[in-house]
């Protein structure tokens, strides 16, 4: 009996562990996987971690979580520490109401502390960016620092310091020699601890960076529209590590603080091996700080600047920074997940980004609502010279007089299906509704990619905004719903090239990318048609660099330029120039990066479709994702 | 008498709102050993506090050696203190303990040296330099902090209960330690304890204190053999504190017994307490004695045994050496100079203040 229960126990233990662990085993491992797709294992690696180093976007983001880190740590220790002193020396009263006060913050939720502290910054008009962010964790940090530092504070005795003071110490100096040392155990707990929030930290420093500054966990989690890139892995992986010494650290400065009282002799060495190993670990720190610092160049303040909101992965890193080099132009660079989280930055502030690159749609809804400003296509001479003129007739969808937009990439939606596994060839939508092919269909999880399946395999408008239209898609949604693997929308990707799904509805760029890990995939645009999508790059009304934005703009037009962005994101290109400029003759003459205009014909563009029909959408969407 | 050193000047002070000490004056001499003694919460701490400078009194003035220091803050005064909970610096070793205070006025260190060896020879712990301090016994590490206070050749070492956390036998053998140092140092002593025997063994200057007052000051033998009231009375030893009557001069009526007293000036039939030793009762063969009682319980002490005995309605506590086993039938008799006649306070109030004619 009692060695069934042990047994009981081990396993339920194993449980515990593997849940706990095994996604960080697994992360782990990804961020040594050759292979950029999840589903496949690739062979071995470091290049991740080596791109990483190279990553200039990263490491300053890294960058600057460290620097915050680390000044907020030391000082909210010092504040913290301060304050968990003098709670001592008040009536018991007045320390748990004060107590109760500070301790708000740790409580509240993180969202509510995060957007009171913004709109605080708004109504104090400080610009939002490093300061705002590190007093916001200093705020934070504070609670933590007093939650280490107070139990210890209340178990000296006063008397010791006075006893300092009766031999003649100045209060200072009496307070260095008597308490502190005995507080220094909590201190750097307290700070560790603090140091690990800070480093944590999203959702405050989301409410409080403004634009242009980002910390490790906001740039991460701007990069999710096209899933997390493997150097993503590598740095979680690093940082998983650090945060897991850190921790080990403080818990043995803590249990050394514990059993000095019982082992005095060996306990002052002790102590100072800990504060040795703590010393060293925040020396490490400092160390990448620097070496961040060299390589993001944090402190090198250009007088001009442009900054640019793009959706996350969807530019050559090295493009930038030739672009700074080539111009002097900082290029302050952030990152959005959707079109709609885009929208609703610029609506609420106009002058936070020059220079956008939002969808079809989405620019038609902006200038509808007077949020673009009108292109000087005379500072676009490689915009109006290397821009395909069909593709800005496809523009003419959503700007009709191709005033406010350039194209940037553009592509189509279809079915990227596996050989092995479907035979036939596919043809048309209907075949996502075939029942043989149960449980093997992915389908896109966003509201117009869904419907614009249903609404053109029955021959609809995938603009329509007719109710009974919408219904009669929405029914068929629904009757699909049962085959459906799963709705998801970076994982069609790893999916197919994992041989997880025989069907899945994908953007061409995508299928490109896919084709190339795993041969067997092939991509098709349906006779009944689909969606052909431009992303182009446009001015907010307040742009602030105005100038800066449109040699942006113009320089993403260079043939060359486009010819790196198209190879690094494999979205196809507008630029006929690039096209040609294209060495893989596979990948120039493709019909997946760059569909005939007998398939383009077939296709439509999204349209904005007004406030009525958006909510028709969406309720028929619950419905379907209900159904499931 | 020797010279005044410390004059306490109509010290008030409160704590929220509530009156710790109400116009307290007291005067210390030099080289003297003085003991502030009462009960916890009446003061004597306090009292002790705002000589060593850690409370400021609300009102009056602290004059140390002819000069105002109620202002002057602690690291500046000529006194050192050994607390309660001894106050060691935990993460340093004895030496480093020791000269804390001579480093602070920076001395050299062969005079630290010195020093150090010095304070452990007086303190008995000889070559303990390099220990730490939780490395110690309570009594040792309070030695350690009377060698910390006194390496400073501060004027006057103030100590603040330094034997409430030792036991009985530690305690004693402290007590004679703390007789010697103050005769081989020569410096005052002020010490505070709510311990009545250690104040009567070691004191030079008894100071009892209650609620704020001091009560009565004076030697040893006088605070034991002559308490002004009550309080004293009961506070100070064991005692037969009985209400009375007293009938003339050097006549009082206890329990309706006649005795012949020595006190004189307190009128005619007017009401008192009286005050007799457990010592002082004399148990005599019945017949022979004043009031007629029987022994209800003994106990051995030692010393002397310990007796209750009930007569006239009231029930005397006596110590004698002599054995009178538990049903026994006895007299009681007391010497006219053994009885202590105390004004009875006519309120609380009263006595607290310690209203009572000089005798």
């Amino acid at each position: 009996m009692n060695s069934k229960t042990r047994t009981f126990e081990k396993i339920y233990m194993g449980i515990i562990f593997l849940f706990m662990y095994a996604p960080i085993v697994t992360l782990i491992v990804l961020s040594f996987n050759k292979s950029k797709s999840r589903a496949k294992w690739g062979g071995f690696t470091f290049q991740w971690y080596l791109s990483l180093v190279r990553d200039s976007e990263v490491l300053n983001a890294l960058a600057n979580t460290l620097i915050i880190a680390l000044i907020a740590t030391v000082v909210s220790t010092i504040i913290g520490t301060a304050a968990s002193v003098a709670l001592m020396g008040m009536k018991r009263r007045t320390r748990s109401l004060v107590m109760g006060v500070t301790n708000i913050p740790m409580i509240n939720a993180d969202i509510v502390t995060g957007i009171s502290l913004m709109l605080l910054f708004k109504v104090l008009h400080f610009e939002a960016g490093f300061v705002t962010v590190l007093i916001a964790h200093i705020t934070f940090d504070i609670p933590y620092v007093m939650l280490s530092v107070l139990p210890r504070m209340k178990t000296i005795s006063p008397s010791v310091y006075e006893a300092a003071l009766d031999l003649g110490a100045k209060p200072l100096f009496a307070f260095r020699k008597t308490i502190l040392p005995d507080l220094m155990p909590s201190v750097i707990s307290g700070a560790l601890m603090a140091f690990t929030m800070s480093i944590d930290d999203f959702i405050i420093t989301y409410f409080t960076k403004g634009s242009g500054f980002d910390t490790l966990s906001t740039k991460i989690y701007s990069e999710v529209k096209r899933g997390i890139r493997p150097e993503i892995y590598a740095l979680s992986a690093i940082i998983f590590v650090v945060v897991l010494i850190l921790l080990l650290v403080s818990n043995r400065i803590k249990a050394g603080a514990g059993k000095r009282v019982k082992k005095s002799l060996s306990a002052r060495g002790e102590r100072i091996k800990n504060i040795a190993l703590a010393a060293g670990v925040v020396a490490f720190s400092a160390l990448i700080v620097v070496m961040a610092l060299v390589y993001g160049g944090v402190f090198s303040k250009k007088s001009t600047q442009v900054f640019v909101y793009n959706f996350g992965e969807y530019i050559d890193p090295d493009v930038i920074t030739m672009f700074e080099e080539e111009t002097g132009i900082e290029v302050v660079y952030d990152e959005f997940e959707s079109n709609e989280i885009m929208y609703a930055k610029i609506a609420s502030d106009g002058a936070a980004y020059d220079v956008m690159c939002p969808s079809d749609y989405m620019i038609a809804k902006m200038i509808s609502q007077d949020m673009l400003m009108k292109l000087d296509k005379s500072a676009l001479p490689n915009a109006v010279e290397y821009i395909g003129g069909q593709y800005y007739n496809s523009a003419k969808a959503f700007d009709p007089e191709n005033e406010y937009a350039v194209p940037y990439c553009w592509g189509t939606v279809g079915i990227l299906y596996n050989k092995k596994m479907v035979q036939e060839p596919v043809t048309s939508w209907d075949i996502l509704w075939d029942d043989r092919y149960s449980g093997e269909i992915l389908m896109q999880d966003s509201i117009r990619d869904a419907f614009m399946v249903a609404l053109m395999r029955r021959g609809y408008s995938m603009n329509s905004t007719d109710p009974g239209e919408i219904n009669s898609a929405a029914e068929d949604l629904i009757e699909q719903a049962p085959l459906v693997q799963a709705y998801v929308i970076d994982q069609v990707r790893d999916k197919m090239i994992g041989n997880e799904a025989a069907l899945g509805v994908i953007y061409s760029g995508e299928a490109i990318y896919t084709k190339r890990e795993n041969p067997d995939l092939e991509y098709v645009v349906p006779d009944e048609g689909s969606n052909v999508w431009i992303d182009g790059w446009v001015i907010s009304r307040d742009a602030v660099n105005v100038d800066n934005a449109l040699a942006w703009i113009d320089f993403m037009c260079r043939p060359e330029i486009a010819l790196k962005n198209f190879e690094y994101i494999t979205y196809s290109t507008p630029n006929i120039a690039a096209q040609e400029l294209i060495e893989d003759d596979d990948i120039r003459n493709s019909s997946v990066a760059f569909p005939d205009n007998e398939t383009l014909e077939r296709c439509d563009t999204f349209i904005s479709l007004g406030e009525e029909a958006d909510r028709l959408y969406n309720e028929a969407w619950k419905r379907v994702k209900s159904a499931n | 008498m020797e010279k005044e050193l410390i004059n306490l000047d109509h010290i008030y002070k409160s704590y929220d709102g509530q009156l710790i000490l109400d116009d307290l004056s007291l005067v210390i001499h030099e080289n003297e050993f003085v003991t502030l003694l009462g009960p916890s919460g009446c003061g004597k701490t306090t009292t002790l506090r705002i000589i060593g400078g850690f409370e400021t009194p609300d009102k009056g003035r602290v004059i140390f050696d002819g000069q105002d220091i109620t202002a002057l803050a602690p690291n500046k005064r000529q006194l050192n203190t050994v607390f309660q909970k001894y106050a060691l610096f935990t993460h340093m070793d004895i030496a480093d303990n020791i000269a804390f205070g001579l480093r602070i006025k920076n001395k050299s260190d062969q005079y630290i040296k010195d020093k150090i060896s010095y304070a452990l020879k007086l303190v008995n712990l000889d070559g303990y330099e390099h220990r730490m301090p939780d490395s110690l016994s309570g009594g040792q590490q309070q030695r350690i902090a009377i060698a910390r206070a006194i390496v400073n050749e501060p004027k006057v070492l103030l100590l603040d209960e330094p034997l409430g956390a030792l036991d009985l036998k530690l305690r004693q053998d402290m007590q004679y330690e703390l007789i010697r140092l103050k005769r081989e140092l020569g410096i005052t002593f002020i010490y505070v304890t709510h311990d009545q025997e250690e104040a009567l063994t070691m004191s030079d200057h008894i100071v009892v204190m209650n609620q704020g007052y001091i009560q009565q000051e004076g030697t040893p033998e006088a605070i034991y053999n002559e308490p002004e009231n009550a309080f004293v009375a009961d506070f100070i030893g064991d005692s037969n504190i009985i209400s009375a009557t007293m009938v003339k001069d050097e006549l009082v009526r206890i329990l309706g017994t006649e005795f012949p007293c020595v006190d004189k000036g307190f009128g005619v039939e007017k009401p008192v307490d009286v005050v007799i030793r457990p010592e002082d009762v004399k148990l005599v063969k019945r017949g022979e004695g004043k009031i007629p009682g029987v022994v209800s319980h003994i106990i051995f002490k030692g010393v002397h045994y310990e007796m209750e005995v009930q007569a006239g309605g009231f029930e005397w506590l006596v110590h004698s050496t002599k054995e009178s086993p538990a049903g026994t039938e006895v007299d009681i008799d007391v010497d006219p100079f053994d009885i202590q006649v105390m004004n009875r306070p006519a309120s609380e109030d009263e006595q607290a203040l310690g209203v009572v004619d000089d005798v």
